[in-house]
């Protein structure tokens, strides 16, 4: 009777102390990070071979498509392809599906562009290249010569210039985003007359050499729900612009029939798809370091483990405490 | 009157962005254009209502002082808070969309932390539910508690630990098992939309006009 009590008492375990279990191992392991190998796939190995492949005369759009709600998963893919793309100053048009997106996406270029982090890029706003525009200079290297004559100086710890207009366009958010994306494989200027700041896009060297999503050669939508799929309805099936997904942990099972397919050319998802494309970062010397998400791969390690041995000793409960007969009778009954 | 020009309006629009998306004519394209014009147009009323139809259920609340009320300023002051520090406030009083801004300040320092505070408490609950749902209570239970088991090790850098074959086994089953499940799925939603997109087209499914439709 009393082992059975025991086992009772298991399997009826109050709910608050796993929640205390739970917030221990997150606050431990975030502070004490063991730094555990993270292994790529081949998910995640093909957006970053595509992203590689590209250079300053290619564009790729990426898709803040995302709450503050899911920032700790979706934020750190955003920011990984974000600075694969500068390094390899490849234009990037930045949108967002949600109304929130577009605060995210500012939040991910003040980070990626942060004088405070060593390897940030160096930002110059629009307007404050407007003369090299209006002499006739758009090409980089010789915006960055003239820039760089004028007595501009590239910080220490920074890792290149990005110019506004260049080299990044933040376009932001707009309702029907779907409408959006069917108007942009005609012109993207219809749709975003103006950027986030209020720029004229038309005016923008990196517009004109990509007027439409026909000239744009990659899309990564990094997502929190199913409006993902717009890109892949509206976009890669009418024009065929080839599309990667970032998305949560999960919806990440939601999306494999999409990557066999080849409607996708691969997937990041949940923490694990960030800390994969950090990895390859490094590994390729893109960055000196790996990021948050990375650290974060610690305290999803130990809380897995936990919740495996929550799984077991509620089975080892039910079992001993012979309460798998009681259900076979209650069924049965 | 009121169920036919809607009806028609859906049927006639409808079949015409159909036959638009399949002929690539320059008239095609000149009705396709028009199409993106006018459409967020009219959601731009939806948005109008929206608004005002949330402003009305609270300000009602408010006046009538029904249960909870308080939390209808929570709605309310928000609601009409942000757009005007971000559109109204002038600049020079921290006004606008600027990094220095209030409007920033209070989506930095208020929604984002709110927000994430939120969505990371399912961690918490999803520990519980997993402690309470997965039992081996039949051999279907068991697959799926083993397979959970194994796809939860084989996403985190702990699992290679194991060996080599956890984290493949893992990868095995999302991309397979979960693939070909999936795919079931959605291609029964997917004819499903059809079925239903067609049926509101046509006129058969009408449930959409509200009471208009009976």
């Amino acid at each position: 009777m009393g082992a059975v009590n025991i086992w009772e008492k298991m399997l009826n375990l109050d709910r608050r102390w796993i929640f205390l279990g739970i917030g221990i191992i997150s606050i431990v392991f975030f502070l004490v990070g063991f730094g555990m190998p993270v292994t790529t796939t081949k998910e995640v190995e093909n957006i970053f071979d595509f992203v590689n492949e590209l250079g300053p005369d290619d564009a790729i759009f990426i898709g803040f498509d995302f709450a503050p709600g899911t920032q700790a998963e979706n934020m750190p893919m955003a920011v990984a392809v974000l600075r694969h793309a500068f390094h390899n100053n490849i234009p990037v048009f930045m949108t967002a599906i949600v109304p929130l997106g577009q605060g995210m996406a500012v939040s991910a270029l003040n980070y990626v562009t942060d004088p405070a982090i060593d390897g940030h890029y160096e930002r110059v706003l629009f307007e404050d290249w407007a003369d090299y525009r209006e002499a006739g200079i758009t090409n980089r290297e010789d915006i960055i010569a003239a820039w760089e004559r004028d007595g501009n100086v590239l910080p220490e710890g920074a890792l290149g210039w990005v110019f506004e207009g260049r080299d990044y366009a933040l376009l932001g958010y707009l309702p029907l985003f779907h409408l959006v994306i069917l108007g942009m494989t005609n012109s993207i200027e219809t749709q975003f007359p103006v950027d986030y700041h209020g720029n004229p896009i038309g005016e923008m060297p990196m517009l004109k050499e990509h007027k439409s999503l026909r000239d744009v050669d990659l899309a990564v939508t990094n997502a929190a729900s199913g409006a993902c799929t717009y890109w892949i309805t509206y976009a890669r099936e009418k024009i065929g612009l080839p599309i990667a997904f970032g998305v949560t942990g999960v919806m990440a099972t939601d999306y494999y029939p999409y990557i066999q397919s080849g409607q996708i050319i691969g997937q990041m998802g949940g923490l694990r798809g960030a800390a994969e494309y950090e990895v390859l970062l490094q590994e390729n010397g893109i960055t000196a370091t790996t990021d948050k998400a990375f650290r974060g791969m610690d305290v999803q390690s130990a809380e897995h483990i936990f919740i495996i041995l929550l799984i077991v000793i509620g089975n080892i409960a039910y079992f001993a405490g012979g309460f798998h007969k009681k259900t076979r009778l209650k069924g049965r009954g | 009157m009121k169920r036919t020009v809607p009806l028609m309006i859906v049927m006639v629009g409808g079949i015409l962005m159909i036959i638009q998306y399949f002929i690539p004519h320059q008239y095609s394209l000149i009705v396709f254009d028009n199409y993106l014009e006018w459409a967020p147009i009219v959601g731009a009323f939806a948005l109008i209502l929206g608004v005002g139809s949330l402003t009305r259920l609270h300000s009602h609340k408010i006046r009538r002082r029904a249960k909870n009320w308080q939390y209808s300023w929570a709605v309310l002051i928000p609601l009409f808070g942000m757009p005007f520090f971000a559109l109204i406030m002038p600049e020079s009083l921290g006004g606008g969309t600027d990094v220095h801004g209030v409007h920033d300040f209070l989506f930095m320092h208020v929604q984002v932390p709110i927000q994430a505070t939120m969505f990371s408490l399912l961690a918490f609950y999803i520990a519980s539910a997993a402690f309470r749902a997965f039992r081996a209570k039949s051999a279907l239970a068991t697959v799926l508690l083993l397979a959970a088991v194994v796809v939860m090790l084989g996403q985190v850098p702990i699992g290679a630990i194991f060996g080599r074959w956890l984290p493949e086994t893992g990868l095995w089953i999302l991309r397979y098992p979960n693939l070909a499940a999936k795919r079931a799925i959605m291609l029964g939603v997917g004819f499903g939309m059809l079925a239903t997109n067609l049926k509101i087209i046509f006129g058969v499914e009408r449930n959409w006009l509200g009471g208009a439709g009976k």
